[in-house]
């Protein structure tokens, strides 16, 4: 399926519409623009029929397969309302009105121009981010062309014609293709007209964009990340808890997601202590979750038991049972988990945070801080001097707030210049 | 005395309940002797406190260390010296790692015992000559996977009139050859002597789909066969209902469904499942399956599904004797074709690998990056 000029095709009408792609584009820039308010009013809109449940057909489906809670779905709904995106636009965007000096008589205007037009190259783990994607290069300003990720649901080309639908003025502004990313032929002729190139995925993803890009072609990486909790041995049971019931609900499947506890300690003891607290609170705190699918218990249980035969070479310790597990290591490195509510518990006293993270400061995200309130500002000091972007309350981890920078950058920036006119 | 030769030797090929307590015997023996022979065995049995001199029951040789296949595909445990071992295959490969299994000459011999009983059992053993249709590859000295070889072992069920592969070696890299194997099925067509495919489940419906597609058909000759193993892997998003390859192979070929016959078998449980006329593997003799729970790891009864752990006392040359694999399966009993063991059902794989996380694709890159 295509969606182009607000129309739906059949993916037969591919090669046509890549012929006049370009010259649609360039007649799209030189005679039309969208303003961030009817890019937001789209949205409000969208997002209140969605909450009325218009759309619960097909919405329920996808909802049900991601296990997605309807506190959820709300909260990310509520990042679709006016309040959230203007107050998005005026966060990421800042205030440029005022003139820059370049004489003592004489200023020049600054002024925000969308980057032209946008390529986005979706992945496909998160339900709907491919169309958020689009929609943060609408309210730049972009005219946006989104490849869909081959495990695309249809929803992404249900919410953008939606959109189109309630506001005619967008239509112009969005293509979305549905071609396989084997498709050299034609992906490089959609990065042949883009100005950006949005690129969402691993390192094989991102080197696959920069390849298809022109060089005079900007590319904008939202890469693969890691995240993980930051524990004092005065974290409480209640931030304990809380961390519990985030792993239980991402699953540890979102770059938010915590991996794992580095614990401020050294002493092996100690850290067997805590894990073994914190497994039981993780066991208590499953119990009210639905399973994991048994499959993917199955996996995990295999890999650990595995782990625990391997445990004379490794000196770890797993505590596993009730389909969750802590596995306390003697090593430092930031990993993956197990995933699906298995995570690791490893030493890292607070003098080693910078000399333990600093490689892998690309790949940091999230870091949920379980600390006292004394603690709290020199430990974020020392976590972002590391690479960290995002420092949270144990539970807040996975939060979506509008006006939240994305991997410490700001989208809107990224997708739009500066042009000075005097 | 040997347990493990009167039990390869055993009339029937699945005579669960009469052959109950030579398989705890031989068991027995095996556990004993892994103790003795494999370090990494008796540290394992130490930390998992059991005691391989008092193997008496089923529920015993239950509690015997289960190595899951995983761990063969990190650590390399001969309780032989390697020099005295003959075959070392590696497992098919489709997850990219491979385990180094080693086996002595008498685990082997047992080992064809058994695949002569079994063949008998299911008609497959026969005088007649056929041609073979090697939906694999040729075997070289480079090719080492399990599949190769046994695909080539399974030409010697029958004598081979001729062997035709779908992938051939040539100028050091293999070729698919489907232009081959067509032209050689027409030839088989027209032969008086059976024919008998070999090859994974999805290349076989692969190949009937392509020659139905072309409009292909033929009846070959009777007693010819359909054979299939090593699962459906890779291609579980292609797997096609059963009835839907047998109806395609009595279109294409004019086999009848009867004549599908499917093996199952690994490389760290070199044991012969074979399908009944009802398509189901049924346990034989030499093996004995326990399924466990995917949390706890316990036996669960028959009907549930669990992890599926293998076990028989075929090899000495390595602790091979109580494996679990990557599979979910199930045991159940109501067959109806009178063989009269249960049958193992294989669900699927443990995971779900298309589920690929940002968080697991940060990991990979972690790992190519270094610590």
């Amino acid at each position: 399926m295509i969606l182009a000029h607000g129309q739906l095709h059949e993916d037969v009408a591919l090669s046509a519409l890549l012929e006049t792609l370009e010259a649609d584009c360039i007649r799209t820039i030189a005679s039309q623009s969208i303003t961030q308010e009817q890019v937001i009013g789209a949205c409000e809109t969208l997002g209140r029929r969605i909450a009325e449940g218009v759309y619960d057909r097909l919405l329920g489906q996808f909802m049900a397969g991601f296990d997605i809670s309807a506190a959820h779905l709300s909260a990310a709904l509520q990042l679709f309302s006016r309040e959230s995106l203007q107050y998005k636009c005026r966060m990421e965007l800042g205030d440029i009105t005022e003139p820059l000096r370049y004489d003592v008589d004489r200023t020049i205007r600054r002024h925000r121009y969308p980057l032209g037009v946008l390529l986005h190259i979706a992945a496909g783990n998160v339900d709907g981010l491919p169309a958020y994607s689009v929609i943060e290069g609408l309210l730049a300003g972009n005219i946006n062309i989104l490849k869909l990720p081959s495990a695309d649901s249809g929803i992404s080309i249900l919410l953008l014609s939606e959109l189109c639908k309630l506001e005619p003025a967008l239509a112009d502004f969005i293509y979305v293709f549905d071609v396989p990313s084997t498709d050299l032929a034609s992906l490089q002729q959609f990065a042949a007209v883009a100005d950006g190139v949005v690129v969402w995925g691993g390192d094989e993803a991102v080197a696959a964009a920069r390849s298809l890009a022109p060089v005079n072609t900007r590319v904008i990486s939202w890469g693969h990340k890691l995240s993980f909790a930051y524990a004092t041995l005065d974290a409480t049971d209640e931030d304990l808890t809380a961390l519990a019931h985030h792993i239980c609900e991402t699953r540890q499947l979102l770059c938010s997601s915590c991996q794992g506890i580095y614990v401020d300690t050294a002493d092996r003891t100690i850290l067997e202590g805590f894990g073994r607290r914190f497994f039981e609170i993780l066991r208590s705190v499953n119990a009210t979750y639905s399973p994991v699918p048994i499959g993917l218990r199955a996996k995990a249980t295999l890999q650990l038991y595995n782990e625990e035969l391997e445990q004379h070479i490794t000196g770890n310790t797993v505590c596993r049972g009730d389909g969750v597990s802590v596995t306390v290591t003697e090593d430092r490195n930031l990993a993956l988990s197990c995933l699906f509510r298995n995570c690791w518990v490893k030493p890292l006293p607070r003098e080693q945070i910078l000399p333990a993270l600093k490689g892998k400061k690309g790949y940091l995200q999230t870091c949920g801080l379980l600390c006292g309130e004394h603690d709290r500002l020199p430990l974020s000091d020392r976590l972002a001097r590391a690479g960290v972007v995002r420092i949270t309350k144990a539970g807040e981890m996975s939060r979506t707030i509008a006006g939240e920078a994305h991997d410490g950058e700001y989208p809107l920036q990224a997708y739009s210049r500066i042009v000075e006119i005097g | 005395m040997d347990k493990r030769t009167s039990l390869f030797r055993h009339k029937h090929p699945y005579d669960l309940q009469g052959t109950e307590q030579l398989f705890v015997e031989a068991m027995a023996q095996n556990a004993q002797f892994q103790y003795a022979n494999c370090d990494d065995y008796r540290r394992i049995c130490q930390m998992q406190g059991v005691d391989v001199n008092n193997i008496r029951t089923m529920d015993d040789v239950a509690k015997l260390p289960v190595l899951p296949t995983l761990y063969f595909k990190h650590h390399e445990l001969f309780s032989m010296p390697a020099e005295r071992l003959l075959i070392k295959a590696t497992s098919s490969g489709t997850s990219g790692k491979m385990s180094k299994i080693g086996f002595d000459t008498r685990s082997l011999l047992h080992g064809l015992s058994m695949v002569l009983r079994v063949g008998r059992f299911h008609r497959l053993l026969s005088l007649i000559p056929c041609h073979y249709i090697i939906l694999g590859y040729q075997p070289t000295r480079q090719n080492q996977t399990a599949f190769s070889k046994t695909g080539y072992g399974f030409t010697f069920m029958a004598p081979a009139l001729s062997r035709t592969y779908a992938l051939v070696w040539k100028d050091g890299k293999y070729e698919l050859n489907i232009e081959g194997l067509k032209k050689q099925l027409r030839r088989c067509g027209r032969s008086l002597f059976p024919t008998r495919t070999i090859g994974f489940p999805a290349y076989t419906h692969m190949l009937l789909s392509q020659l139905k597609a072309e409009g292909i058909s033929m009846t070959l000759p009777r007693g010819s066969k359909i054979t299939m193993g090593g699962g459906w892997k890779q291609f579980y998003a292609q797997r096609v209902e059963k009835e839907v390859l047998y109806q395609l192979a009595w279109e294409v070929l004019g086999i009848p469904e009867t004549d599908c016959v499917e093996f199952f078998g690994a490389v760290e449980h070199p044991i012969l499942y074979t399908t009944c006329e009802k398509h189901h593997f049924h346990i034989p003799v030499y093996s004995r399956v326990i399924i466990r729970d995917p949390d706890t790891l316990a036996p669960v009864p028959h009907g549930t599904v669990g992890l599926v752990n293998l076990l028989s006392p075929m090899t000495m040359s390595m602790p091979i004797l109580s494996v679990m694999t990557d599979d979910l399966g199930v045991i159940r009993e109501d067959c109806g074709c009178g063989i009269g063991s249960p049958y193992l059902e294989i669900i699927g794989r443990v995971g779900v690998r298309d589920i690929t996380t940002c968080a697991a694709g940060a990991d990979q890159m972690l790992k190519e990056v270094g610590p």
